[in-house]
């Protein structure tokens, strides 16, 4: 019988192509204050630790040293502790639709890669080094609302705007609650980062788990307000923006989410994260996705 | 010949605080460089007591500077590099050097042999080390103070 599979641009690529090679890691016996340290030094959202032969016994990210600042514990214990484990691989030949479904529906950010089953770590896959392939993907094509090959107009009606793929359910805190009911809210609604609003309703800043572990770093109470770590102004985009600008946006500015707005920047309607444009699957137009639809055989 | 880590060290260095911001760490970098009289790229990190808690370089610094995903941008040609540095400063305000130092320093004793400073030097790929003694800093070694000690003979 013959069905309909839609193909993306991830079936044909693999996931060497999209890894990061550098991997950073930390023996288990280190401290959370080493752990975010290496966090910022290396802009990155995970370490992979170590046991004390160099074998990879787990993953600490960002959510997991939140946590630690939730409970109280003290920067100098041990990351073995908050650890999770163990990491889970994927191999890099594997295809990287196979690796994104995987952290889909194991509801992960990163798959560390491996050749062989007790061999090292050669790389890491995580939601925004797949948006990197796919916008180089886009970047190149005539498509793209930044090539002069097709016209504007052609170009416009086909591509994603910000509105048809953002999140709609946008959770923000006033800016007088403090870190803790903030840290409570994001691990509620698995949220990377908060918008806070001010006294009259009005966006005023952002709080990352960035922020919050800079702040447990810097010996900052979790019962401080949220105005006195919050990023401020929003990183926001129009919810009529193209979504090849957002992204471009995002990955200019190192933000890991855009706030959208609609009319004026004071109203806020929806978010939009590497991750939502990693799980579209497709670059930022529908010009690759309908020519790829293809009928497979699977009699 | 004088051949311990006593023997080369640099006495008069500066030091920076965990705490001090990026921005206050490049101004004491360019002061340091001033007063030392050579080039330098690397500082000690001292906490309230004097113990050494850690190193910053220059590469520390510019590793942070660095836009994450370069690998992305290095292919286009309508890369704004004005914009980026300025994203890139805008982020260190909140960031101290005790965020970004490198915490694993490798120190010697001050009757350390030279032969020695030079292997690690070379092995680790480090360019300056600190010499102590117990919980006290003695000096540091940069590796151009080894170089001009070592090849004297050369001259």
């Amino acid at each position: 019988m013959a069905t309909l599979t839609k193909k993306t641009i991830l079936s044909h690529l693999s996931v060497k192509e999209a890894m990061r090679r550098q991997v950073i890691w930390i023996p288990k016996e280190e401290n959370i204050a080493k752990t975010i340290n290496l966090f910022i030094k290396y802009k990155v959202n995970a370490l992979l630790t170590t046991s004390r032969d160099n074998k990879p016994v787990g993953v600490v990210s960002k959510t997991d040293v939140m946590g630690a600042y939730y409970a109280g514990l003290p920067l100098e214990s041990p990351v073995e502790g908050i650890m999770s484990s163990p990491p889970l691989f994927c191999k890099p030949d594997e295809s990287l639709e196979v690796a994104l479904d995987r952290m889909k529906s194991r509801g992960i950010y990163r798959l560390y890669v491996r050749e062989r089953e007790d061999g090292e770590a050669v790389g890491i896959l995580a939601y925004p080094d797949i948006v990197g392939l796919l916008y180089r993907y886009c970047h190149g094509c005539e498509y793209s609302h930044f090539s002069r090959k097709k016209p504007a107009e052609t170009k416009r009606q086909i591509q994603y705007r910000v509105k048809d793929v953002m999140t709609t359910n946008v959770k923000s805190f006033r800016d007088n609650e403090t870190l803790m009911q903030i840290m409570e809210g994001l691990s509620v609604y698995r949220f990377g980062a908060v918008l806070i609003k001010d006294q009259n309703s009005y966006p005023a800043g952002v709080v990352s788990k960035t922020d919050l572990i800079l702040a447990y770093k810097h010996g900052i109470s979790a019962d401080i307000p949220a105005k006195l770590i919050m990023s401020s102004p929003v990183k926001s985009c129009d919810e009529e923006d193209l979504l090849e600008e957002a992204i471009r946006k995002m990955i200019f500015s190192e933000v890991h989410r855009l706030f959208v707005h609609r009319d004026t920047h004071q109203k806020i309607v929806g978010v939009f994260s590497l991750s939502d444009a990693a799980r579209l699957k497709s670059g930022s137009c529908r010009a690759c996705v309908s020519s790829r639809i293809k009928v497979d055989d699977h009699s | 010949m004088k051949n311990s880590a006593r023997d080369v060290m640099t006495t008069s260095f500066h030091t920076l605080s965990p705490e001090n911001t990026i921005a206050e760490a490049v101004k004491l970098f360019r002061k340091a460089t001033e007063e030392e009289k050579q080039k330098v790229f690397g500082m000690m990190v001292t906490d309230k007591n004097n113990k050494l808690v850690g190193m910053l370089s220059m590469y520390d610094i510019l590793l942070f500077i660095r836009p994450k995903h370069i690998h992305i941008w290095g292919m286009m040609e309508d890369i704004d590099i004005e914009g980026l540095v300025e994203h890139a400063c805008d982020r260190a305000k909140s960031i101290f050097v005790g965020d970004i130092m490198t915490t694993d320093v490798i120190t010697v004793s001050p009757d350390t042999h030279l032969m020695m400073i030079l292997d690690i030097m070379i092995k680790k790929h480090i360019r300056r080390i600190p010499v102590v003694e117990g919980e006290d800093i003695l000096g540091i070694i940069y590796i151009s103070n080894l170089f001009y000690h070592l090849v004297e003979k050369l001259m």
